[in-house]
């Protein structure tokens, strides 16, 4: 059976500069280089789905996806080939969602390319300093594999919403130009580690696998403490679960991507391997996909 | 033939407090010299009062539940696809999802959850997303909701509107509402949507923002509203005759047309783009309320299908078309076929369930 597909990735990874990259700078970004990777043009692109949590200014219309598909030229007129593009909001997850959407678009027949977009970014003046974190873009560009068995296979999204509490982010509409507030309480780690207990099994005993069948966990880069916990919580040997912690900081939504280029690059991850991508959020959600390269 | 999907059933949370456009004007600091009410045809709209946008989500999701045949914890899946996230007072919400407020709330223990925002087509968008997990297979049934509580951004223009032409005068025409649809497959190829399509134009992606205010407290709704309908108004009606022609429907078989209620105004001003666009006479099946409820953003197409549901105008196996235009800018087109859900719609309501 065909499956969906990552054709192609694009990231922009946290930089160190005086005047930091805005949330749009980092998503184009990432999308240009996810074009630039790809043998699809723009045009192709029937769907775009924007993931990332925290945009520049607060903008909450229109879509930001609108704002990305303008910025790649991605049929920006009315009555040629078309796009849709649209948010999707659900935090440390939201690309993980976004492909398992397309996917589910391309099974059904209804589309044959898609691209999921993700940036991050806290631009107020003043930051407030529990509500820091590293700026980052991270695109990927969804197809149907030409090979059966290549690519997505199960998507699981375990949601625990009696820890709803444990991670909220407002903008304060008290100041002018509204300010990011961001609460991650201490309990967290621990409910991400336990729907990552779960949602691992799950994905692993939709495909019928086992632990030993999987070459590499690539996780959303948390904390050091928390990737240094989790290969006992999801069952596997502490070498098949990928930790860049060291360089790379949590980046929220755009984290598991950032980190399979990195595994991609560091070439653990070639043709034929098989990884599982796992992505926490708030919610609690945590989402587990497993994937044939 | 692709698998086709029908509303199962219907929530609209209405709130009970009525506000005039004349009592909006009223608070304005700087009382704009035009007649808004003349202008847009709105005479009112109704506030959210000691509730916020995830109270009318959660209303509506309970109301929807109350009517359907569905329980809460055979959902699979709930998209929230509202785009005003006020949960709290002078707080706009980014997590967790508002879905994850609702599945907890009406106990959908099983169900996917994530929020879609796209504007005002953002609850089109929501269906369009459930109609491709259920055509593939990966859920059965789903709910797509939104809560709207737009009113913080009319109080906003209140303060800081200054003359007529004020980009944020469109935010004086808002109104609240909450929206519910639990959607599945149909049984039979006559009832449902034959078609849904939606299309992002994104050179026009500057007629319309709404982010905090950079003046003072709260967030501002900012409209070039010529611009938008000029862009609006010469490409939609095209992709309203191809939704018509990929259905198979001629314009007599037509029932009712729901426009995005945004004004009298700009619906006469679509219907006669529509017309030019067509080169007839257009039968009287556009629908119009707006003046009783203003623009409810995402609630606004199914606000209508409540009220003329209610009304009896909207019947049983009728054909309907809802037209769509958002800030993006996203144009998009549904056409349905009705099975009983307006008379069990009314039965429900009217008995009082």
């Amino acid at each position: 059976m065909r499956r969906c597909r990552i054709e192609s990735l694009g990231v922009s990874p946290p930089r160190q500069r005086l005047f930091g990259w805005t949330s749009h700078r980092h998503a184009v970004e990432a999308g240009k280089r996810c074009l630039a990777a790809s043998r699809y043009q723009p045009a192709d692109v029937r769907i775009l789905v924007n993931a990332g949590v925290h945009r520049d200014g607060h903008v909450c219309e229109p879509a930001i996806a609108c704002y990305v598909q303008h910025a790649l030229d991605i049929n920006i007129d009315f009555h040629g080939r078309r796009t849709l593009s649209f948010d999707l909001l659900n935090g440390g997850v939201g690309m993980l969602n976004a492909a398992h959407l397309l996917a589910a678009q391309m099974l059904a027949g209804e589309i044959q390319v898609g691209m999921v977009v993700a940036s991050e970014v806290n631009t107020d003046r003043r930051p407030d300093p529990d509500s820091t974190f590293a700026s980052s873009g991270a695109a990927i560009l969804l197809d149907l594999s030409p090979r059966n068995g290549d690519g997505f296979g199960a998507f699981v999204f375990d949601t625990r919403e009696e820890h709803a509490g444990l991670y909220t982010s407002v903008v304060s509409l008290k100041e002018p130009r509204g300010r990011l507030l961001l609460r991650r309480r201490a309990e967290l780690e621990d409910a991400y580690l336990a729907g990552a207990s779960a949602a691992v099994a799950e994905a692993l005993s939709r495909d019928g696998l086992r632990p030993e069948d999987v070459d590499l966990v690539v996780p959303a880069q948390i904390s050091p403490s928390f990737l240094k916990r989790l290969p006992a919580a999801i069952g596997f040997p502490t070498e098949k679960v990928a930790d860049f912690t060291a360089t790379l900081p949590d980046t929220l939504t755009t984290s598991v991507f950032l980190a399979l280029d990195r595994a991609r690059a560091a070439g653990t991850l070639d043709p034929g391997k098989r990884a599982l991508l796992l992505a926490c959020g708030s919610g609690v959600t945590v989402a587990a996909a497993t994937y044939k390269f | 033939m692709p698998l086709k999907i029908k509303i199962e059933s219907l929530g609209i949370q209405l709130p009970e407090k009525v506000l005039t456009t004349e009592e909006l004007m009223a608070a304005c600091r700087h009382r704009p010299r035009l007649d808004l009410e003349k202008l847009t045809g709105i005479v009112e709209r109704r506030v959210a009062v000691d509730e916020y946008a995830a109270d009318l989500a959660i209303g509506s999701a309970r109301r929807a539940l109350s009517m359907s045949r569905y329980a809460a914890e055979d959902l699979d899946a709930i998209i929230c696809t509202s785009i005003s996230k006020h949960h709290r007072q002078d707080e706009f919400s980014f997590e967790p999802a508002t879905a994850i407020l609702v599945r907890r709330a009406i106990g959908a223990k099983k169900a996917l959850v994530f929020d879609v925002v796209n504007a005002c087509a953002g609850l089109l968008n929501g269906i369009w997303v459930l109609q491709g997990l259920i055509r593939s297979g990966a859920i059965r049934c789903g709910m797509v909701v939104s809560g709207e509580q737009n009113m913080p951004l009319a109080w906003t223009a209140t303060r800081e509107v200054r003359h007529s032409l004020d980009r944020q005068l469109a935010a004086l025409t808002l109104g609240d509402c909450g929206a519910a649809v639990i959607v599945d497959a149909s049984p039979d190829e006559e009832h449902g949507f034959h078609w849904l399509d939606l299309v992002t134009g994104a050179r026009h992606d500057d007629y319309c923002y709404s982010q905090p205010s950079a003046r003072g407290e709260g967030g501002i709704l900012i409209t070039k509203a010529r611009g938008l309908q000029i862009v609006g108004n010469a490409n939609f009606p095209a992709y309203l005759k191809q939704a018509l022609d990929e259905t198979g429907w001629e314009l007599n078989e037509v029932h009712h047309v729901i426009p995005h209620q945004v004004s009298v105004r700009a619906i006469r001003q679509g219907i006669k783009a529509v017309g030019r666009f067509m080169g007839c006479d257009l039968p009287d099946v556009f629908l119009c309320h707006v003046e009783k409820y203003a623009n409810t953003t995402t609630a606004s197409h199914f606000l209508a299908l409540h009220d003329f549901m209610l009304q009896g105008r909207i019947q049983p196996d009728q054909n309907v078309v809802l037209v769509s235009g958002a800030s993006g800018i996203v144009i998009s087109h549904a056409t349905f076929t009705l099975d009983d859900l307006p008379a069990r719609y009314r039965a429900h309501v009217n008995g009082g369930a």
